[in-house]
């Protein structure tokens, strides 16, 4: 099958080898600029600053070198705190790009989970086959960029369980995912091997509501919210870097816990 | 390598195209709204994809105002069935710090379920400034363990 | 490294009300636009995980020197509570003499030496707030996540209330401004002498 994640028309990929000194130089100079611009920049607080583009690509690549120290400061075996099930809010809190009116429902006996990339079988899958798996819970706290946090109690098979089922190559770069609501999202492997990282089917014991990511949603104790898709509907193992929807607007991409 | 270039050309192209639409995406659909003009409470709840909540679990909540600020409105005392069998979450108001509130009763259907906190959307504090003290009379109380539902938003700011 | 240090700051403080924006700790107080660095909260949260590394080996480097050439130990020690009360008493009978500007008086000693506490403060809490799961053990220590949020805030409003002092009494007292810009005060032989006499304790 071909992967829902490629443009129609592949760029050659010759131009990034031909390029590549330059790139080099290019993000070099973005960091030293950086440090420039972050001392000339703040004198301007206060007036109406847009971002000009120096100063935007230098926290940019700034954003990335900590992308790399929040990688190594990933430890794959340390555990996030769990809590007592007496302990989880129901229900969960709602946040989306979108206001809570614009959520579209996704029909469970329809839906099929698409894979692709790296992985040897790449049938869909139902959801039914996803409850056929083992299960795992975990009530953990849910830890949102903007600060706000609650304790959430999730049920689903470990995505570690999932990419090992479908024939990923785990040593790949990226777990990519789409999901209904136009929301692409990814992740580093360690991270998704982790063993709190959730294909999560259930909330509380319960069905998976509509608004919180039915029929089935990432959630990982390790990043926060934004990196939690909802209403998931194909999953990518990949080596080329994915992006996501809040990244893409500037949020870190790492964004680990 | 693809990751920062494809990244930053992307967010470049993105900001110049459309700077203040993309920019402030976030912005532009902020929760909390109020219904659309016209709708019952009824209706416009029933479009916040009303979830299951257990009346015990809403007792003491703050009730805010849905604003970047998140102005305190009140706390929540209780929940009671009007005459016409209307579920009302009755709200201790204003004052400072709970010092020199007083109770309103809020239709359940007039506010939102915002994470542990609660809001109302259907009013503007100023209108709620103009709402009856809340008595009991005629009205019975709502059992802790009653399961309701009540609408969502998403934070707004 | 005074001013890599103020700039810095202020690079961190106005940043970070562009985060708390996001989600209010206190309900019902925002910070306008017009404080924010940063247009929107995911620009706000670049320059502050840009202004930390800045923040971090600045400081590193002024801890080490102070605790190296010793400079905190003569400068900012001892403090006595009575030289506090009496400072604070010459200050609000407009007593601000500072006739020898390279010793400190014992309310600048204790503002200093809470400044800098607050500025370790808030690495430590923002380094918590910032990675809870790897630092779990340090986030219980402080109370949670929510309270080492409010820490964070709070460590934030120390320094800003020490900026307001600082900057207004370093302009009441024009001849330290003098000095803060040179990089520090000029200090005649005799005057190093006597300094030197009295740091090994021949007092004068």
């Amino acid at each position: 099958m071909r992967s829902p994640f490629r443009p129609d028309i592949v760029p050659d990929t010759a131009i990034l080898d031909n390029h590549k000194p330059l790139i080099r130089s290019l993000e070099r100079r973005g960091v030293i600029r950086g440090s420039l611009s972050l001392g000339a920049l703040v004198l301007l607080t206060g007036c109406d600053v847009k971002r000009p583009e120096a100063v935007e690509s230098a926290l940019l690549a700034i954003s990335r070198l900590n992308d790399g120290v929040q990688a190594l400061l990933f430890n794959p075996n340390r555990l996030a705190p769990t809590y007592p099930a007496s302990m989880i809010l129901r229900p969960p809190k709602f946040n989306a790009y979108y206001d809570v009116m614009d959520v579209k429902p996704v029909d469970g006996a329809t839906w099929r989970l698409e894979v692709s990339g790296r992985v040897a079988d790449k049938r869909p899958w139902t959801l039914q086959d996803l409850r056929a798996m083992p299960q795992t819970s975990m009530v953990i706290k849910h830890i949102c960029v903007e600060g706000w946090s609650y304790i959430g109690g999730w049920s689903g098979p470990t995505l570690r369980i999932f990419l090992e089922r479908i024939g990923a190559d785990l040593s790949a770069k990226y777990v990519a995912f789409k999901t209904a609501d136009d929301y692409p999202s990814s992740i580093d492997m360690a991270t998704a091997l982790h063993p709190q990282t959730l294909l999560a089917i259930q909330y509380g014991g319960d069905t998976l509501a509509d608004p919180f990511g039915y029929p089935v949603r990432l959630r990982m104790a390790t990043k926060l919210g934004y990196k939690n898709p909802k209403w998931i509907t194909a999953i990518e193992v990949t080596n080329t870097y994915p992006g996501g929807y809040w990244e893409e607007k500037g949020f870190p991409w790492f964004a680990g816990l | 390598m693809m990751h920062s270039v494809s990244k930053r050309i992307l967010v470049g192209s993105c900001f110049l195209a459309a700077a203040v639409n993309l920019v402030h995406a976030q912005s532009t659909t902020p929760g909390g709204m109020p219904p659309p003009p016209g709708m019952s409470l009824a209706n416009s709840t029933a479009m916040r994809f009303p979830q299951p909540v257990r009346v015990g679990d809403l007792l003491g909540r703050e009730v805010l105002r849905p604003v970047e600020s998140q102005d305190i409105l009140g706390r929540v005392r209780g929940l009671v069935r009007d005459r016409d069998g209307r579920i009302m979450v009755v709200v201790d108001f204003g004052g400072f710090l709970g010092i020199g509130a007083r109770p309103i009763a809020v239709p359940v259907d007039a506010m939102v379920l915002l994470g542990q906190d609660m809001e109302i959307v259907a009013f503007t504090p100023d209108q709620l400034r103009h709402f009856p003290t809340f008595s009991p009379s005629g009205t019975t109380d709502v059992a802790d363990d009653t399961i309701i539902k009540v609408g969502l938003a998403k934070p707004s700011h | 490294m005074h001013w890599v240090n103020a700039v810095v700051m202020l690079v961190m403080i106005t940043s970070g009300w562009g985060i708390y924006d996001d989600d209010v700790i206190i309900r019902g107080f925002s910070f306008s636009s017009f404080w924010r660095l940063g247009d929107w909260a995911a620009w706000s949260l670049n320059w502050h995980f840009a202004g930390m590394w800045f923040l971090v080996i600045n400081g590193l480097i002024y801890l080490t020197y102070g605790f190296v050439t010793g400079r905190f130990r003569q400068k900012l020690l001892p403090i006595r509570p009575a030289d506090v009360v009496q400072t604070v008493v010459d200050t609000l009978h407009f007593k601000i003499a500072h006739e020898d500007i390279t010793v400190y008086n014992a309310v600048q000693k204790l503002l200093y030496i809470i400044v800098i506490l607050a500025g370790i403060s808030q690495v430590i809490t923002g380094l918590a707030i910032w990675k809870p799961v790897q630092f779990s053990g340090l986030v219980s220590l402080l109370g949670g996540f929510q309270t080492t949020r409010m820490l964070h805030f709070a460590g934030m409003a120390v320094i800003v209330g020490f900026l307001i002092v600082h900057v207004a009494l370093a302009l009441l007292v024009p001849k330290t401004v003098w000095a803060m810009l040179a990089g520090g005060p000029r200090v005649s032989a005799d005057s190093q002498v006597q300094a030197h006499l009295v740091r090994r304790g021949h007092t004068a």
